[in-house]
């Protein structure tokens, strides 16, 4: 080849190789023009609330530019753009305090997930089985419409239904409302670990269907009957704000604080005095006290009403000793302000309500209900939504005729077929529905037998709204606008339903009169307080709150207790063990086993990382010659799971427990496939009055299976001392 | 003055609910290691809670303990490294220098509270989770060491802050990740050459221990210790 | 005495450099297989990263870091062997300086890749060069690692030195026996070297000087190397023990390697007229006087330790006792003590093939004796959360196995290159130099030559 050919070949795979050279393929994609005013380098904070658990802490975003791959006119680009890099809690708001828990934290992830829908999608397969196909918003809201447009074509409104985890504030009520207008019935929550049965005792005992808020900070005395108080159960973050104080909060004043449980968990870990007691007597523990408080005459109270619960007779049935019940008792009538808490486990057993009006009773005892130190319940502003259909009825409904008595169904932030046993045969009553749509961010068991999806933004690109149920002494509304646009394809769930209702073919009875979601928190904020003021400041702040004029509890004749023996599915020697599922530290009831960060924090007192585990009692596992991440079939009458066994000091020798949260089938590379989810195993038994879950009444057996051990555990030692060791 | 940063823990308050360990992560860049190398023992938690049972069955307690670097003023890991990469800033920290660290691991060896870890792979986010990095903090390579810095990009943040507003720093103004998450409010931080600073009254407190103390070490963190019942019956 | 010709000497020590039989080349192919999949996996290593090792958190050494020790130690016999005898003038020592030097001088360099080998950022090593940087910075001059680095390369450098010094004679030999290429080459190599009395004389006293400056290297080399443990407050290396047990236990698996080497080569070779049953036997009493050495010092490790009962060394030291690492410990007792002794000591069982046997037990003993120093203690440090396990992975594996291929493939490459007996000095030994002559007859009236 000459010369001038040479150097022309040269300059094209010169200039080829310098544009690969380049390294970054990004490098060859568009630049938008920036869609905000930011500035570089220069970090803002925006407030926001927390969506992973029911607590709601008000929290602030740290938002700093940064370019992000998006897509935009079908066209894929960088742009630069705000980004949230960190999640810390809002000083301000009276429920994080400036907090926020572990989870909290790792909220950021779901923004940021490699495994985050990013577009609508339809289904292009068979149910079930993915595979799924791109589509356009407008496709999407077109192929709604039809749906929703059909059935009220054909009279059938009462055929779609809405399936949601319990939300409070704006969205809740808009769901509701669209439901009742377009004459469809209420939606239906899902939230089989939520303390439905205490909320039911709570209205019985206080007038309050809601979840207690504890003073803990002021208090002397806490005695938690199997509450995770500080870990997963009710407002942990201002419960841990409140209990950090009531320890070193006030020099020369430290609370004590008892746990009373079957198995250690990561709050009764912190606990002056541990107490293991036998499953399901938890209320009769908390009357024992209480027996004991009014025959000491250290309260008031009617020791007929108490005549059985002696000493004598609690410790036979708790196999709490005697002097252990007096002692106890002593000690929560002489220090106050005392607080019994009550959560969890001992709400999950058949007599659950029995325990709940047990302990109520002895709060009430106490002399601390509704005063500093004690209990009293947060003002609910706005409680204006009618009760929900009852998921139960549902599910029976669905299976229990040959054609689907509901048509369609649209999915919220639920997943059903993960989280409960596999005897509600969940799929099998979702998969007969000819219509599934489903607005969530991810696909997971349940929406992975939806017919369509409409993303929907995940919180920090959302109007986010909330009415914290409990944690703090006085009113809360929180409202923030979204920390950063939207990086994917998706669109606000409210907006979505908002933008349907004005498009129905036949339109609503009572229209929803808001053009965006936006809107409708203006206007109900504006509702609380009038004022352009309110709103500028709220949507500032992350909120509003302040004390109003509520009375904190109403004194009513509290409803006694009536006795009811525990009941548990599996009796007798082929069934020994009881089996304690539990809500993790990291993933809760398993919705957020998605997030990495999660999977990888050592769960604290197992230590484990990125897997499943059964806990053992040392001894009983010896007994059954079995070591530590040895691998173990638990059977209940309802199936099997597997999981490797972790020998615990912390545990009865006739219990094991087990982490809910991994067992996932699909969701997201970092969940799915992963250990084993022992909510799939339980049986259906369900306490009388509010039909919820009674998750704590199974029994189980275990053995040993030849499968390799999928234990990873971060620690070595367990014990302090040098000469025990992994 | 120079600053002397130092922490104080109070083990009666920590309730063992790790949001340290994630506010850690989420701060300083720190690699998600997945579950392989999770299992091989290579997982990065700068801050983490040990945990120690006590006691059988039925009178069984559990301690824990958050365990971070030291910042130790004599500290083991520093007359060792090769390249200086691992040595004392004028503030007290042990500053870990990323450039220099050649990857002996011999500061890791030298450490005795164990807190010092290795980037055994190049760390790599999946798209998009690499938008959530902290821009104030750099991003390692395979090969190097790092370790709790006490936030150093947020003492920075703070000292410019300051002097820009030409103004001292407050007490409590600085705070690192783990600190400001910190549900219980039980790690508390500051400058211990401040003598009214909260942190430096605690660390003069008679519920105050260092941790491995007999290792000579001068370690910058105390450790309150956990009260018990009886204390608490004292009014 | 069996007086051997001197060109019969000569034919038989230069036969190996000029003649090559199939088997070399065989043996040399495959050797040089395995070390290039050594360094295929080494570069494997680097362009993934150290996370392919079995290293964690918190035991950040393993095999590689056993291996360095390990390699530096087998160093030791060589040159340190060579300089005493040569001080004390055994003259039994002549057909083994040089088996023995050239030991020490590849076992050196393997040894000294082994630091490159276990950095995180290998391509960075350079800045432990002691040159004014851009980064304003020396290297630490308190790092133990940096006095490794200084320690190493003296050592390495005096030894090429030891050994280059008496190979100038036999270079020369070479030189007036061949001509073309060769005779260029080692025309070079040995300086102009035409064996005038002015030549001897300086090439003695420079052996001399040498002789007495290598022996204090050597032992500073290898207590430098014990102070990368002893430097650290980690559980049972913060010892005042180490520098000694170090630089003992380094010649214990020096001589032992010698002693394999030695077999191989006499095998190998052909030189069992050279290397004769007297020479193992010497040497075998040297190893036997180590292995008790060692033994002592290992004993008085353990039992200091235990009578101390200090909490953070027990869990250590339970775990090489009766815990996990109590297999590797209790067979490293068995190699270095129980299995020499008989061999070595009962007359019945004396034998090359028994002292043979002894050093391939001590080699395999003396290497775990450095996992065991080094593993255990990392794995029980700090606080008992943090404590850890550790196994090697393939990696770490394959570059042990290619290191010893590597000593195997220099050795033999080496003896294609220069005479593995000094030709010069077993001359020096059969002639009728006069003090060498009285010396001998002396020697042979005590029973010590055959």
């Amino acid at each position: 080849m000459d010369r001038r050919n040479f150097l022309k070949v040269g300059a094209l795979t010169g200039a080829s190789a310098t544009l690969t050279s380049c390294g970054n393929p990004e490098h060859q994609m568009i630049r938008f023009i920036p869609e905000e005013e930011i500035q570089g380098g220069i970090a803002i904070w925006k407030p926001s609330v927390c969506p992973l658990c029911a607590t709601g802490c008000g929290m602030l975003v740290r938002v700093v530019d940064g370019e992000a791959e998006v897509i935009r006119n079908g066209k894929k680009g960088l742009i630069q753009m705000g980004l949230a890099r960190k999640l810390e809690g809002n000083p301000a708001h009276p429920i994080s305090q400036g907090k926020l828990c572990a989870r909290g934290q790792a909220a950021i992830q779901v923004t940021y997930h490699p495994d985050r829908i990013i577009h609508p999608l339809k289904r292009n397969g068979v149910r079930g089985s993915g595979p799924f196909q791109e589509i356009t918003w407008d496709e999407a809201i077109t192929i709604l419409l039809s749906q929703i447009d059909g059935l009220a074509a054909a009279g059938s409104q009462n055929a779609l239904a809405f399936l949601t985890k319990p939300m409070r504030g704006q969205r809740q009520t808009l769901i509701s409302r669209f439901m009742q207008s377009y004459g469809a019935p209420p939606p239906m929550n899902f939230d089989p670990f939520g303390d439905q049965v205490l909320r039911r005792a709570n209205a019985h005992s206080f007038g309050h269907e809601q979840l207690p808020t504890f003073d803990i900070a002021q208090s002397r005395y806490v005695i938690s009957f199997g509450a995770d108080f500080l870990g997963s159960w009710n407002a942990a973050v201002p419960q841990s704000a409140g209990y950090g104080e009531m320890r070193q909060g006030k020099p020369g004043h430290r609370g004590k604080f008892v746990q009373v449980e079957a198995r250690m968990s990561q709050t009764g870990a912190n606990a002056d005095e541990w107490v293991p007691v036998n499953p399901g007597t938890e209320g009769v523990l908390a009357l024992g006290m209480a027996h004991v408080i009014v025959n000491l005459k250290l309260r008031p109270g009617n020791l007929a009403a108490l005549a059985e619960y002696t000493p004598a007779e609690v410790a036979k049935r708790t196999g709490v000793k005697t002097e252990r019940i007096e002692r106890l008792a002593r000690e929560f009538a002489e220090n106050s302000p005392a607080i019994a808490i009550i959560g969890g486990t001992p709400l999950a057993h058949t007599n659950g309500m029995f325990s709940a009006l047990a302990v109520n009773t002895l709060n009430t005892l106490s002399g601390s209900m509704g005063k500093p130190g004690g209990i009293s319940f947060m003002p609910q502003p706005g409680k204006d939504a009618p009760p929900g259909t009852s998921f139960n009825k549902f599910v029976t409904e669905q299976l229990a005729s040959p054609e689907s008595p509901v048509k369609a169904l649209l999915l919220h932030e639920a997943n059903p077929v993960y989280g409960s046993p596999s005897a509600w045969r969940v799929r099998e009553a979702l998969s007969k529905i000819p219509f599934i749509a489903s607005f969530g961010s991810f696909i997971d068991e349940t929406s992975i037998l939806a017919d369509l999806v409409l993303p929907d933004h995940s919180f920090l690109e959302s109007w986010v709204d909330d009415v914290p149920e409990s944690g703090a002494g006085i009113a809360v509304a929180s409202v923030a606008p979204p920390a950063m646009r939207p990086i994917h394809q998706t669109r606000a769930m409210p907006d979505v339903l908002l933008d349907v209702s004005h498009r129905l073919a036949k339109p609503l009875q009572q229209p929803l009169p808001w053009k965006t979601y936006e809107e409708m928190l203006k206007d109900s904020f504006e509702s609380i307080s009038p004022g352009a003021d309110t709103w500028n400041n709220a949507i500032a702040n992350g909120g509003v709150w302040g004390k109003t004029g509520e009375p904190g509890v109403r004194p009513l004749v509290p409803l006694f207790p009536r006795y009811s023996e525990p009941e548990f599915d599996g009796e007798g020697v082929q069934f020994p063990f009881h089996f304690l599922p539990y809500k993790s530290q990291s993933f809760l009831d398993g919705s957020l086993a998605h997030l990495p960060w999660l999977q990888e924090l050592p769960d604290v007192l197992s230590t484990a990382m990125w897997s499943s585990w059964v806990e053992v009692h040392t001894e009983t596992a010896r007994g059954l010659g079995l070591v530590q991440g040895d691998v173990v079939e638990i059977s209940s009458t309802q199936g099997k799971i597997q999981a490797p066994v972790l020998l615990s000091p912390g545990i009865a020798p006739n219990v094991i427990a087990m982490p809910m949260g991994q067992g996932h089938e699909t969701f997201t590379r970092f969940a799915s496939g992963r250990g084993a989810n022992p909510i799939s195993i339980l049986a259906p038994m369900a306490e009388p009055e509010t039909g919820a879950l009674a998750w704590a009444a199974t029994r189980v057996r275990i053995s040993k299976v030849d499968a390799a051990s999928k234990l990873i555990l971060f620690a070595g030692g367990m014990r302090e001392h040098p000469d025990d060791h992994r | 003055m120079p600053h002397k940063w130092g922490m104080a823990v109070d083990l009666d308050r920590c309730t063992g609910c790790e949001a340290c360990v994630v506010a850690c992560h989420s701060e300083n860049n720190i690699p998600t290691v997945g579950e392989t190398e999770a299992a091989r023992g290579r997982a990065m938690h700068w801050i983490r809670i040990e945990r120690y049972w006590e006691g059988e069955f039925p009178e069984v307690q559990v301690k824990f303990r958050p365990v971070l670097c030291q910042q130790c003023d004599e500290a083991p890991c520093e007359p060792v490294c090769p390249t200086y990469a691992s040595s004392h800033s004028e503030d007290g920290l042990n500053s870990q220098i990323y450039n220099r660290c050649i990857g002996t691991r011999y500061c890791a060896n030298a450490c005795g509270y164990n807190v010092r870890f290795f980037n055994f792979f190049t760390p790599s986010w999946d798209k998009p989770l690499h938008l959530q990095l902290n821009p104030d903090v750099s991003v390692r390579e395979g090969g190097v060491m790092e370790k709790c810095t006490f936030c150093i990009q947020r003492i920075n943040a703070g000292k410019v802050s300051a002097g820009i507003e030409q103004r001292p720093l407050l007490d409590g103004e600085i705070q690192p990740a783990c600190v400001q998450s910190c549900t219980a409010n039980a790690l508390v931080f500051g400058d211990l050459a401040d003598p009214d600073s909260t942190v430096s009254k605690l660390s003069k407190s008679p519920r105050g221990t260092k941790l491995l103390e007999e290792l000579g070490t001068k370690p910058k963190v105390t450790y309150l210790q956990r009260g018990s019942w009886d204390d608490s019956q004292k009014r | 005495m069996t007086r051997k010709s001197d060109s019969s000497l000569t034919d038989d020590l230069l036969r190996p450099v000029f003649e090559t039989s199939t088997k070399f080349y065989v043996t040399a192919a495959v050797l040089a297989v395995i070390v290039a999949a050594g360094f295929g996996t080494w570069f494997y290593q680097i362009y993934w990263g150290m996370g392919v090792t079995g290293d964690n958190w918190p035991v950040f050494w393993g095999l590689h870091e056993t291996n360095f020790v390990f390699w530096i130690g087998i160093s030791h016999a060589g040159t340190l062997i060579s300089a005493i005898l040569r001080i004390v003038n055994a003259t039994w020592r002549r057909p083994v300086t040089r088996c023995a030097e050239v030991i020490t001088a590849f076992a050196l360099m393997i040894g000294a890749m082994f630091p490159l080998v276990h950095l995180g950022r290998p391509w960075l090593a350079w800045w432990l060069i002691p040159y004014p940087s851009e980064r304003l910075l020396w290297p630490n001059y308190r790092s133990p690692l940096v006095w490794d680095f200084f320690a190493i390369n003296t050592y390495l450098l005096s030894s090429l030195l030891f050994l280059a010094l008496p190979a100038i004679p036999d270079f020369a030999l070479i030189r007036d026996r061949t001509t073309g290429w060769r005779n260029w080459l080692y025309g070079k190599l040995s300086l102009g070297w035409q064996g005038t009395p002015r030549q001897w004389h300086r090439l003695e006293s420079a052996m001399h000087m040498m002789a007495l400056a290598i022996i204090p290297i050597a032992i500073s080399v290898h207590t430098i190397v014990s102070f990368d443990f002893s430097m650290a407050v980690v559980p049972m290396w913060h010892s005042t023990i180490f520098g000694p047990y170090f630089v003992v236990g380094a010649i214990f698996s020096g001589i032992a390697a010698l002693n394999i080497v030695m077999a191989i080569v006499r095998r190998m070779l052909h030189l069992e007229k050279y290397l004769q049953p007297i020479h193992f036997r010497n040497l075998g009493k040297l190893m036997l006087a180590m292995s008790l050495l060692w033994g002592y010092f290992v004993f008085n490790e353990r039992l200091v330790t235990w009578y101390g009962n200090t909490p953070h060394e027990m869990a250590a030291l339970w775990s090489t006792q009766l815990g996990r690492y109590s297999p590797m410990f209790w067979t490293m007792i068995f190699c270095n003590f129980i299995l020499p002794f008989p061999l070595l000591t009962i007359r019945k069982l004396r034998s090359i093939t028994a002292t043979v046997i002894a050093s391939c037990g001590v080699v395999i003993g003396m290497w775990l004796e450095r996992f065991l120093i080094i593993v255990p203690s990392l794995s029980y440090k700090g606080t008992s959360y943090s404590w850890g396990t550790y196994l090697p992975r393939w990696p770490e594996i394959v570059i042990f196995g290619a290191s010893f291929a590597a000593m195997a493939l220099l050795y033999l490459l080496f003896s294609k290159f220069i005479p593995i007996i000094s030709i010069w000095e077993m001359k020096v030994g059969e002639h009728s130099n006069i003090k060498v002559a009285a010396q001998v007859q002396e020697s042979e009236a005590a029973g010590e030559l055959v």
